[in-house]
């Protein structure tokens, strides 16, 4: 049996917070968003972490499958991309004239992403979604963006709903939606809107909160991407997410398309905070014509490590590691699953996956799994997709397997068949 | 932007629709009613209509105002708002032998149900009145919700994107009421709907006035563990988005 956790100094430190920090932990990797569920069974700050471990306020040890919602790629502290970034920051940082490291990192872009014909860094991933659609916007002189439903594209207003704090119907009065997956209703919406539409802006699968995660239908992304050429509107990929854990070259090359212009966050650095726009010559000079920067977006030490995150990717084919990663993990889970009787869905990706106890529609027999993991050293959350790091060992993989058996048996004994 | 059809909406069935709450938790409501047997018909022209049946210290809020008593007659969504604010008088168009109740007792229910959700901090030092007054907003929040869900542009936007089944809130282990879903459109359920598909726990009473009042924040209270969410927390994000209005409305 494992040991069950205790957050003693997580809880102190979250009522410190509530003191001065709106809702204390804002945003996704705060409890209410991130749906711990019950708040009990979650830590909610980190001590330290490293490789595929982080370490809460209180001393426990968790095998992190949420990996910072995605920037951990490599594993925490990967020494390879920490020697690069403090290389630089032993030169300059943040200064007047950008490093030529920046014209290094875009060149490494340029060879690696399959649509890049040039890179734009900013430092948030809402940060090139926006310049995406503000790019296709300049360059049709269009105003309706297409979204498909479940998306998540940021924080903006524009990437909001109606019904969100603090967001006004203009804001949104220019977005559209389809379902994934639905060519014909994105059709529809092309033939409504002739000529209006900018773009059409999406995650390279549904990766969408509290259903399974989707992969595009056979042929989808192809319609698609024939339909914004006939129609003259842009085709936006927005690869935070998934980026560089499905293909090294793009999530769109990965499909089988070519997207005009694709987002990149996340796993772009390991961590050290930099996004990067790409995109097809075609849109170069739109880009170039706009008025967007920020006061950090030009700093040198992401770029430093975001090269050495790039170079070592490619060294170790990280895709295909992650992959199979998942893939024994993603077996493992199912099997102990099955062994309890619990009929457990894993989609999307492997190295994305997703979770969902499908025996009961509520997910409230989902929640108190996930609880029991977490209790126990396994960082699961409840309703979004997990994502897997190079410094995952197999070791670690047979642990989380053990822990989410022991805690299948907690919720059979709690729910008799 | 405030709509007042669809605050007309919530004054019905929010708003009054809590009188047969009123009559279940108070005495001296229920004293008022003990000997009546009545139907009255609200009938708001380009708006809602419905009845408040009470029978002998019960009562009870259906839609629609074909079989009552008396009728009221609101020439506006407008007028009927300015009724509920205490600065219109309704038109009787049938049943004017009941005027009497309608100037007496009714008033004096109306009274009563104001003077517990619009509670001067004195009246709310009272743990009695205090506890009763919340459950009441409790109340007056699930049908407003409702409304605001059903016929609000922005409510309806939310409505949308809730997948079926009931939203149980809760105040501890005391009181319940449910919000349920069905074909995204929102019905108030005005007693303990039993295990919800997703739940919304208040930890108690303070909390759940509290976060009624605006005082604390939800989003706040989750991760200290004065509320409880669990289930289908998609269904409590977007009824709590629809919630958000309701302080558009009712505040």
């Amino acid at each position: 049996m494992h040991k069950i956790n205790e957050y003693t100094k997580s809880r102190e430190a979250f009522a410190r917070a509530t003191r001065v920090i709106p809702s204390g932990i804002y945003g996704h990797q705060g409890p209410a968003e991130g749906c711990y569920v019950p708040i009990e069974a979650f830590p909610l700050f980190s001590s330290k972490a490293a490789g595929s471990y982080l370490w809460d306020l209180d001393g426990n040890r968790f095998i992190d499958y949420m990996c910072a919602y995605g920037p951990n790629i490599l594993g925490y502290h990967d020494p390879d991309v920490d020697a690069a970034a403090a290389k630089q920051r032993a030169i300059s940082d943040c200064t007047t004239l950008p490093s030529t490291l920046m014209i290094d990192f875009a060149d490494l872009l340029v060879e690696t992403v399959n649509t890049a014909d040039w890179a734009f860094f900013a430092k948030n991933g809402n940060d090139v979604t926006t310049l995406a659609v503000m790019t296709a916007r300049a360059y049709t002189h269009r105003k309706k963006i297409v979204f498909f439903k479940g998306y998540y594209h940021g924080v903006a207003p524009w990437t909001q709903k109606i019904d969100y704090a603090g967001v006004i119907e203009e804001d949104v009065m220019h977005n559209l939606y389809v379902e994934w997956n639905n060519f014909e209703q994105l059709q529809d919406v092309f033939e409504r809107y002739r000529g209006e539409i900018a773009a059409v802006i999406g995650q390279p699968y549904m990766h969408g909160n509290f259903m399974d995660n989707q992969m595009p239908a056979d042929g989808f992304w192809q319609k698609v991407r024939k339909l914004c050429t006939d129609e003259g509107s842009v085709l936006i990929v927005d690869d935070v997410r998934a980026g560089f854990r499905l293909d090294l070259a793009g999530s769109d090359h990965y499909f089988g398309f070519e997207a005009d212009l694709i987002c990149f966050c996340k796993a772009l650095a390991n961590g050290y905070n930099v996004s990067a726009l790409c995109g097809k010559d075609f849109l170069k000079n739109a880009v170039s014509s706009m008025s967007y920067t920020g006061s950090y977006w030009l700093s040198a030490v992401p770029f430093a490590a975001g090269i050495a995150c790039i170079e070592k990717m490619k060294r170790i084919d990280c895709p295909k590691l992650l992959n199979e990663k998942g893939t024994a993990l993603k077996n493992g889970l199912l099997e102990a699953a099955k062994s309890y009787g619990f009929d457990l869905h894993v989609s999307g990706a492997p190295s994305l996956f997703y979770l969902r106890i499908a025996d009961d529609p509520s997910l409230k027999l989902h929640q108190e799994w996930i609880a029991e993991c977490v209790k126990r050293g396994v960082f699961f959350t409840n309703h979004h997709n997990h994502f897997i790091n190079a410094a995952l060992s197999d070791e670690d993989i047979k642990e989380t397997v053990e822990i989410a058996a022991e805690a299948f048996e907690v919720i059979r004994a709690r729910h008799p068949q | 932007m405030k709509d007042e059809r669809v605050l007309a909406h919530c004054n019905l069935f929010g708003v009054l629709g809590a009188i047969p709450t009123l009559l279940e938790l108070l005495p001296e409501a229920r004293a008022i009613v003990q000997d009546q047997k009545i139907a009255i018909g609200f009938l708001v022209k380009n708006g809602p209509s419905a009845t408040l049946s009470i029978d002998h210290g019960k009562a009870e809020m259906t839609r629609g105002a074909t079989k009552c008593g008396i009728k009221l007659y609101f020439s506006s969504p407008k007028k009927f708002n300015a009724m509920i604010d205490g600065t219109g008088t309704p038109l009787p168009i049938s049943g004017f032998w009941h005027l009497g109740f309608l100037l007496g007792g009714f008033t004096k229910l109306t009274d009563l149900l104001s003077e517990y959700l619009r509670p001067t901090p004195e009246k709310l030092r009272d743990p009695v009145f205090f506890e009763r007054s919340t459950v009441l907003m409790l109340h007056v929040i699930a049908g407003a919700v409702a409304e605001i869900g059903n016929e609000d542009s922005v409510g309806r936007f939310s409505a949308s994107n809730i997948v079926d089944g009931t939203v149980r809130f809760c105040i501890g282990d005391s009181y319940a009421v449910g919000v349920r879903a069905e074909n995204h459109r929102l019905t108030a359920l005005h007693c303990d709907p039993g295990e919800g598909f997703s739940e919304m726990q208040f930890a108690d009473l303070r909390v759940a006035r509290d976060l009624f009042d605006g005082n604390i924040n939800a989003v706040a209270a989750v991760g200290t563990g004065h509320v409880r969410i669990a289930g289908m927390i998609s269904q409590v994000d977007n009824v709590n988005r629809i919630l958000d209005r309701v302080s558009l409305y009712l505040a």
